[in-house]
């Protein structure tokens, strides 16, 4: 009897869940909380019946506010704190790394890709991402990763994708999340996975009678440059799709590598999008069509609605779009000075809990209010796919909606994922609530102040029916106080009020 | 004073909420037969005299006059069921049963995590689509429909098939669609949410109540141990336990519209017995546990389509240890109220040598598994056509569900 895949999954499952890393995670723990990864003795909450502005900041260029950095926030200033994120590599990221850098199939080059197995390579994509996410100080930088990811989606699952994907996130994706516009297109368009997402690696013209294969070309200018309605035509998405003939990936020695061969390129002449491209250009038509389609003014357009999409609210005002376009078109697509200018709009400012989150920002803004501890096992990622955004699990090429309809038919596992967070009922997750408590100074001896709660998650006074439902809860003295205050932290993570920011 | 009252306000507001709206769906249940079963032994070709010629000590007999434990049950002048699939005769006879004779993927590898993931993800060999064919179908549909309950497996891991779904869920029983919060305090939580959420527009609003009155209603099914009807005899085992909360949650309407589950030990290289043994067990098992999950539902059958497929069928005739290795075609089976059925439907293709074997003995493939599913697809479970599923291919018609 061979074993079922089921049974090989439920075995791997449980190798990953083994000791052999339990005590080498709580050294890292321990080092990552002396490194300042911890909750401050005092942290103070916002009031105010709006969000505050410093929290509305932290709630949509960060995964949420890590406690403490509220006050971080208002005393540097917005512009400051803004211009301190753009700028990645100034800051000290060395207690993140402690808990991410050690996943060794995510440092791969393609080639090596292939010596993991797929379950331990989607594992450790998943894990990485999300305690990048979590506990990274680069919180803007991730944050753009998350958008890329999803501007130039790729599905794990298909093909040889999740033997090739830990290079696009680290060469494509966080190589270029906050440089130029140009260089990160030009990487997503020869790098390996999307080659095999998008069937670049299929598309050859050895022969006149020989048809390319357009499916990278299309979604290259109706999702990533252009957008649907962009002003190009089939004729130019066949033009592009000859230009781009020849590229492809080895299949025997270092597998997955990519290789440019001029027997399978359509070397005559095109035309995209009004320019020539003279004949014999070879290898580089690529950047000929990669400068068409990013230069064209569509393509401003396309990217600040998406960028104003994801940062403002969901139905995206022309107004500050075309303000945004100007500026992407006028630094050459700059993502960071474009995002700057996004994030110091007033449609941004006045925005304030405009949008409903999507799961994987439920999840890490939960975990960093509270100043989580966690190695990210299958146990926390499983939260996501029941939330239905699994990491790297959309097949289609458009990305993650982000739009609210999209998330909210699965409440209910967020609401279980609130109760069991706050109760420190997954396996490994460590919230440490009654320190966040004592931190927040809402527990006098038997008595809890519980509205302080819904400010600290939510960056406002709490409503008078979040007071009265919180303080129902805190006030049952047959409870004792620290279920109490899991009880209290749960209904908050739960409410209407923390699916928003 | 004033706290204790604020808790009897909660409790007041609960109370609107508990009239849940039907969520009545049509549900598909996939068994999917993990190893590779040999239906050969299943559904058994007595009319072929060449069937009995290659398997000198596996073959299940013809039927018996009279019937016998050790024959095949007769269902028409060539084809008779393994004895341990009697349970599910009265469903054939009654016309919810039909089964498909020759189905099977283009698949040559003979491996089985290959073709079970072709089979799955539902493409043909070496042209990936990405994700799996449920995922897809349901995916097809706009987001409002999706609730948290529309796709789920029963057991503890997503099945490949259900890849790229909106949002699915493992479970083995009911009992785990709660909110996870400690027993003292569930009530509250649940009392709290409801306030919360009553307050609230729209976007949230709706879709919140619509959960809270999910979970009223599923807390109401684990307030009742759950009876099956009394004619459904329902076995010990695992896979009836799971078909046991698949017919729980049909009857609860609560959305359901995939359900996923796995029976293993098909792989029967070795020693594979004939009306008694190791295979016999594993149909038993299938048979009894589908026989009862038909009777259960009742009238319900019409709401639910049942499909049991494997990744491929095993040779035609033994191996020198008594069992049977990887092949090609398999029968498929299809139960429900809105399955054509008490019929055996697609041609024999006949047990002859060489050429007209797949691979290296294996029955051949005359319907491609995708035609099976398609069926279904744009049948019962209602979709305009299966083109979103399975691009590109082109279904034969077969008329197998209405």
């Amino acid at each position: 009897m061979s074993p079922t895949r089921r049974e090989l999954l439920a075995t791997a499952a449980l190798g990953a869940a083994a000791m052999p890393f339990a005590g080498c995670e709580r050294l890292i723990s321990r080092v990552a909380r002396d490194l300042g990864q911890s909750i401050p003795d005092s942290v103070a909450v916002a009031s105010g019946a709006g969000i505050d502005p410093a929290f509305h900041l932290l709630s949509r260029a960060a995964f949420g506010p890590w406690p403490g950095d509220l006050e971080r926030v208002r005393a540097m200033g917005e512009p400051a704190w803004i211009d301190e994120q753009l700028d990645p590599a100034s800051i000290d990221d060395r207690a993140c790394d402690l808990r991410a850098r050690r996943f060794e199939s995510v440092h791969c080059d393609p080639s090596l890709g292939y010596e993991f197995k797929k379950p331990v390579l989607r594992e450790e994509l998943s894990r990485h991402t999300l305690l990048r996410a979590i506990y990274s100080r680069r919180q803007l930088f991730e944050v753009m990763v998350g958008f890329w990811s999803d501007h130039l989606n790729i599905f794990l699952e298909k093909g040889d994708c999740i033997f090739l994907k830990a290079s696009d996130d680290r060469e494509v994706v966080r190589k270029h999340a906050l440089g130029k516009f140009r260089d990160l297109i030009r990487a997503s368009a020869i790098s390996p996975a999307m080659l095999v997402y998008l069937d670049g690696k299929e598309n050859r013209r050895s022969s006149p009678d020989e048809v390319p294969n357009e499916n990278y070309a299309r979604e290259l200018l109706e999702l990533h440059t252009l957008g649907v309605n962009g002003g190009y035509t089939q004729q130019d998405v066949s033009e592009v799709a000859r230009c781009l003939t020849g590229w492809t990936l080895k299949t025997k020695w270092s597998k997955g590598t990519v290789v440019f061969d001029p027997l399978r390129h359509d070397d005559g002449e095109k035309s995209v999008l009004g320019h020539t491209i003279a004949a014999g250009g070879g290898a580089s038509d690529l950047d000929r069509v990669i400068d068409i389609a990013c230069l064209h003014p569509s393509t401003a357009n396309h990217i600040s609605a998406k960028l104003v999409r994801r940062f403002v609210c969901d139905d995206p005002p022309p107004d500050l779009v075309s303000r945004i376009a100007k500026t992407f078109s006028e630094t050459g697509g700059d993502i960071a000075r474009t995002v700057r200018e996004v994030l110091r709009s007033d449609e941004f400012r006045n925005a304030r809990g405009a949008k409903v989150k999507r799961p994987f920002e439920f999840v890490v803004s939960g975990l960093r209010a509270l100043g989580a501890d966690t190695h990210a096992h299958p146990a926390l990622v499983e939260y996501l796919n029941r939330m239905g955004q699994g990491l790297f699990q959309l097949p289609t090429p458009d990305g993650y909606s982000d739009e609210a309809s999209e998330w909210v038919g699965s409440l209910l596992w967020r609401w279980n994922f609130a109760a069991v967070l706050s109760t420190n009922q997954i396996p490994t997750v460590n919230a440490p609530v009654v320190e966040l408590a004592g931190a927040l100074d809402a527990i006098h001896g038997e008595s809890i102040d519980a509205p302080r709660f819904v400010a600290h998650f939510t960056g406002r006074t709490a409503t008078p029916v979040e007071t009265a439902v919180v303080e129902s809860i805190a006030a049952d003295r047959s409870v004792l106080v620290a279920d109490r205050v899991a009880g209290v932290v749960a209904l908050v993570l739960a409410s209407p009020g923390f699916q928003r920011h | 004073m004033r706290r204790s009252s604020r808790r009897v306000f909660l409790r007041n507001f609960v109370l609107p909420i508990e009239p849940a709206e039907v969520n009545r769906r049509h549900t598909l249940v996939v068994v999917f037969l993990r190893g590779g079963a040999d239906t050969l032994n299943i559904l058994v070709p007595y009319g072929d005299d060449r069937y009995y010629g290659v398997r000198p000590t596996i073959a299940i007999p013809p039927p018996a006059p009279g019937g016998s434990a050790d024959c095949s049950v007769r269902l028409d002048d060539f084809y008779g069921l393994h004895p341990m699939m009697a349970p599910l005769v009265p469903s054939f006879e009654e016309g919810r049963l039909a089964i498909v004779q020759a189905v099977g993927s283009d698949n040559p590898t003979g491996s089985h995590f290959e073709t079970q993931d072709q089979v799955e993800h539902g493409e043909a060999y070496g042209h990936p689509i990405g994700g799996g064919w449920i995922g897809r179908m349901l995916r097809s549909r706009g987001a409002e429909s999706a609730g948290p309950l529309s796709a789920v497996a029963i057991g503890t891991a997503i099945p490949e098939s259900l890849r790229g779904a909106r949002s699915t869920c493992a479970i083995t029983t009911i009992d785990e669609i709660r909110i996870g919060a400690s027993a003292s305090r569930a009530g509250d939580f649940a009392a709290g949410l409801a306030t919360l959420y009553a307050g609230e527009p729209g976007v949230l609003g709706d879709p919140g109540r619509e959960t809270l009155a999910l979970l009223s209603k599923v807390e109401t099914l684990r307030g009742q141990s759950y009876e099956p009807s009394a004619i459904a005899a329902y076995g010990q085992d695992d896979f009836a336990a799971g078909l046991r909360e698949v017919a729980r949650l049909v009857k609860a309407d609560v959305g359901l519209e995939v359900a996923c589950l796995d029976l293993g030990g098909w792989d029967t290289h070795f020693v594979q017995g004939a009306a008694t043994g190791f295979q016999a067990d594993a149909i038993a098992q299938l048979a009894t546990g589908l026989a009862a999950f038909d009777r259960d539902l009742g009238t319900r059958s019409a709401d639910v389509t049942t499909l049991v497929m494997t990744e491929f069928g095993r040779r035609i005739g033994e191996n020198s240890s008594a069992g049977t290795d990887h092949g090609r075609g398999f029968a498929a089976m299809l139960l429900g109220g809105r399955v054509a059925g008490g019929r055996i439907v697609g041609d024999w293709p006949g047990l002859i040598e060489d050429e007209a074997l797949a691979g290296p003995g294996g029955l051949p493939v005359r319907i491609d598994y995708r035609s099976v599913l398609s069926d279904v697809i744009t049948g019962p479970m209602g979709f305009a056509n299966a083109a979103a599923v399975f691009p590109g291919f082109e279904p034969q018609i077969l008329g197998l569900t209405t």
